[in-house]
């Protein structure tokens, strides 16, 4: 029977919650950010990639250069035989986006270099072309000293470092430290925000009850401890009912928005450098798109394991932190009063959230990255910011261990609060007075 | 049926209620009086089960107070609410489901009791849109739902309009003809002479009168009685029958309140008067409820 109306709190928490508009647009529109926000570094990281093409007239008035600016995807040079000045004034109509003017110089001062053009080259493009002339200018001194076109093809190398993890049975994986960080930020984030805003969805509801009066009513029909079990597991069902739609919308909207956003020419040619990108053989496709390299890590790292062991910690850490909050919102009569008891409980989430998606992605092994990892406090967030980087199975353990005896000390702690809370109005209370409820008999 | 003895409860450093014990017999109306923090909410949340007793035993039909009991009880507490953003209908079946009864159950009596108090086409509405009567209509109606033997109403018609009032009473005076036990805890005495057979006053935690309404009343008698007369009678002070207490001229009416002296009747004061006088009225002083909480605070102050 006490099981039934725990079942029955839970059910109208539940229901309560996924049945508001907020909850629907938000579970709707979190995806659509989330795959516009993905859509766009993918466009942007493309565009990048085969980037915007600058078409540039070369005026050469250089007798010593022989050779020949080549042109690129992006730079694209037409040599031609007017003089500077007619190029100037033609600009507009011409049909070149720039024009870049070479005056004679020795080919040891190179000076007095023009790139013109009605709107003022920005730095990569500036960048771009003086690393092209650098190069023809060095290519022309080699050839003077005596080599062949042979043997400067020789001497082009692009070097990529492709960095390993060798696991315990001592193969190596393809691993890549941008993959783990930005798996190690998204989790890192996404634990902060659910923790926070359903822990506070916890406190809201108690101090939704305790301000409409019907704790009263609710109270003389179940134990306090069942509506505080009842309002923290149902209020947790919201949150991974909207996590797993989050994660199946996203998915969904992503590859839609994808396709619109990128265009079939441009998929293919993304493919095709992912599928160079994942053989070692071709590092400058490598080099010139991370995505790819960072796709192709993340199929190597287990995402299985990384979303389980993430449900695992969210549940730990909410119920962890929910049930401070609920011994917070029984506490008070209304939400303003709250901020002298959320600081501190807000102070380690905060503390956690900072040091992981510092100390812990720049150190993720050493022992401060342990010891967050292990106190309840910041471990749900610690770990999952860890774990991307390889986590050794006793560790994970141990810290799943500690968070399970944390959130059963917490919520045994906060529901002795919570039942002497809820039934008192009208009085400001602070920590004495909440350390005494705790000692009330009941 | 209910049978608290000898109660303590202690917070901190104030006893709110102390060896404090009362019978509420089966049936009946029973009236909870006392100041406001005088200790009856602390004895209603014990009884009810929302908190325990430091020292003392609460029996119910005989039986100790258990869990079990939760289920017999409807309580009505004077800081009541509803949830705001829930709708009526679903909102009284969540709370009837949560007193044990099965969804068809609670649907029919919510319907039967909607249609009885008039607000069958709450069911939708949610609270935000009704007034503070209405929800009290409502609150009433969960509390009563489950048909339990005993109901408890804190302060029950604080903030209803006379005529809401008027229909809740004949509720609850309909509800105990057929058998249910109420208690009825208030600081407002006038509401308790209409309904109440029995009641206990407790004052600074302590219990300081209990009893029928009509026992407690004949003992705070004091043989005054009002007299009306036209014409004249010599009132002295020396006079065998009565004590002159107050003189009131109304035109040609004489309007006297007088105390008996003992072993005196209010026979012997006609016998006296009507030789000389018209009598027009004649009226036994008896205590408001009101007048004996007031004295028996004063008195224990």
């Amino acid at each position: 029977m006490s099981t039934n109306k725990t079942l029955l709190i839970i059910e109208r928490e539940y229901m309560s919650r996924v049945k508001k508009k907020s909850f629907i647009v938000m579970t709707l529109l979190g995806p659509v950010i989330i795959a516009l926000f993905y859509g766009l570094i993918i466009y942007f990281s493309i565009q990048g990639v085969t980037g915007t093409s600058n078409k540039i007239a070369v005026v050469n008035d250089n007798k010593t250069i022989t050779e020949r600016l080549k042109s690129t995807k992006n730079t694209q040079y037409e040599y031609v035989s007017k003089p500077i000045e007619d190029m100037k004034k033609s600009v507009k109509t011409s049909g070149y986006d720039y024009i870049l003017y070479i005056p004679e110089f020795p080919l040891d001062k190179p000076e007095g270099i023009q790139l013109l053009g009605e709107k003022q080259a920005g730095l990569s493009l500036s960048g771009k072309v003086s690393d092209h002339i650098e190069e023809m200018i060095r290519n022309q001194k080699l050839k003077e000293s005596g080599l062949k076109q042979t043997d400067l093809d020789n001497l082009k190398s692009s070097v990529d470092i492709s960095t390993k993890k060798i696991n315990e049975t001592g193969a190596d994986e393809d691993s890549s430290a941008g993959a783990s960080t930005i798996i190690a930020y998204v989790a890192g984030i996404l634990m902060f925000m659910f923790i926070m805003l359903y822990g506070i969805q916890v406190m809201r509801g108690v101090i939704e009850e305790k301000t409409s009066r019907i704790i009263e009513v609710m109270i003389s029909s179940v134990k306090p401890f069942q509506l505080m079990l009842g309002k923290i597991v149902g209020i947790a069902l919201v949150g991974l009912t909207q996590f797993v739609l989050w994660i199946v919308l996203t998915f969904a909207i992503s590859t839609a928005v994808v396709k619109i956003f990128v265009s079939d020419k441009d998929m293919k040619q993304t493919t095709m450098v992912q599928n160079d990108g994942s053989s070692v053989s071709t590092p400058a496709a490598a080099q010139d798109n991370p995505i790819g390299d960072i796709q192709k890590s993340m199929a190597n790292l287990n995402v299985g394991k990384i979303v389980v062991v993430f449900l695992f910690f969210f549940i730990g850490g909410y119920l962890f932190y929910s049930a401070l909050y609920a011994a917070i919102g029984s506490a008070v009569d209304n939400e303003t009063e709250t901020q002298q008891f959320m600081m501190p409980v807000m102070m380690p989430l905060f503390l956690g959230y900072a040091l992981s998606l510092s100390v812990v992605t720049n150190d993720p092994y050493g022992s401060i990255a342990f010891w967050l990892s292990m106190i309840p406090f910041t471990s749900p967030i610690a770990m999952m910011v860890r774990l991307p980087y390889g986590v050794p199975d006793w560790q994970l353990a141990l810290s799943m261990f500690i968070l399970v005896a944390g959130f059963i000390v917490t919520v045994w702690v906060a529901s002795k609060i919570y039942r002497v809370g809820i039934l008192m109005y009208g009085k400001k209370t602070n920590f004495k007075e909440m350390v005494k409820w705790f000692t009330y008999k009941n | 049926m209910l049978s608290v003895r000898n109660i303590v409860k202690q917070y901190a450093s104030h006893r709110a209620l102390d060896e404090v014990s009362l019978e509420v017999p089966e049936g009946k109306i029973f009236g909870l009086l006392g100041p406001n923090g005088a200790g009856k909410t602390s004895l209603i949340r014990i009884i009810t089960q929302i908190t325990g007793p430091d020292s003392g035993e609460v029996f119910f039909n005989g039986q100790r107070l258990n869990a079990n009991h939760i289920a017999q009880i409807g309580y009505l507490p004077e800081e009541r609410g509803l949830y705001k953003k829930m709708e009526i209908g679903e909102q009284v079946l969540y709370l009837a489901k949560l007193k044990g009864l099965s969804t068809p159950e609670a649907t029919k009596r919510i319907k039967y009791w909607f249609e009885k108090l008039e607000m069958q086409d709450w069911w939708n509405k949610k609270v935000e849109d009704l007034s503070k009567g209405m929800q009290q209509k409502v609150q009433f109606v969960a509390t009563v739902l489950h048909q339990p033997e005993l109901i408890i109403l804190d302060e029950p018609f604080s903030g209803f309009d006379p005529v809401n009032a008027d229909i809740i009473k004949n509720e609850i005076l309909e509800l105990n003809k057929k058998g249910a036990t109420f208690i009825f805890s208030t600081h407002r005495m006038e509401s308790v002479e209409e309904l109440c057979d029995h009641i206990a006053l407790i004052h600074h935690s302590k219990k300081i009168l209990d009893g029928s309404v009509g026992d407690i009343k004949s003992t705070y008698r004091s043989n005054t009685y009002w007299v009306e007369y036209e014409g004249q009678y010599n009132l002295n002070q020396g006079d065998p029958i009565f004590a002159v207490l107050d003189t009131q001229q109304l035109g040609n009416t004489t309007r006297i309140k007088i105390q008996l002296r003992p072993g005196q009747t209010a026979n012997q004061v006609l016998i006296a008067l009507l030789p000389h006088v018209s009598i027009q009225r004649l009226d036994e002083v008896i205590p408001t409820m009101n007048d004996i909480f007031i004295d028996k605070v004063k008195n224990v102050n």
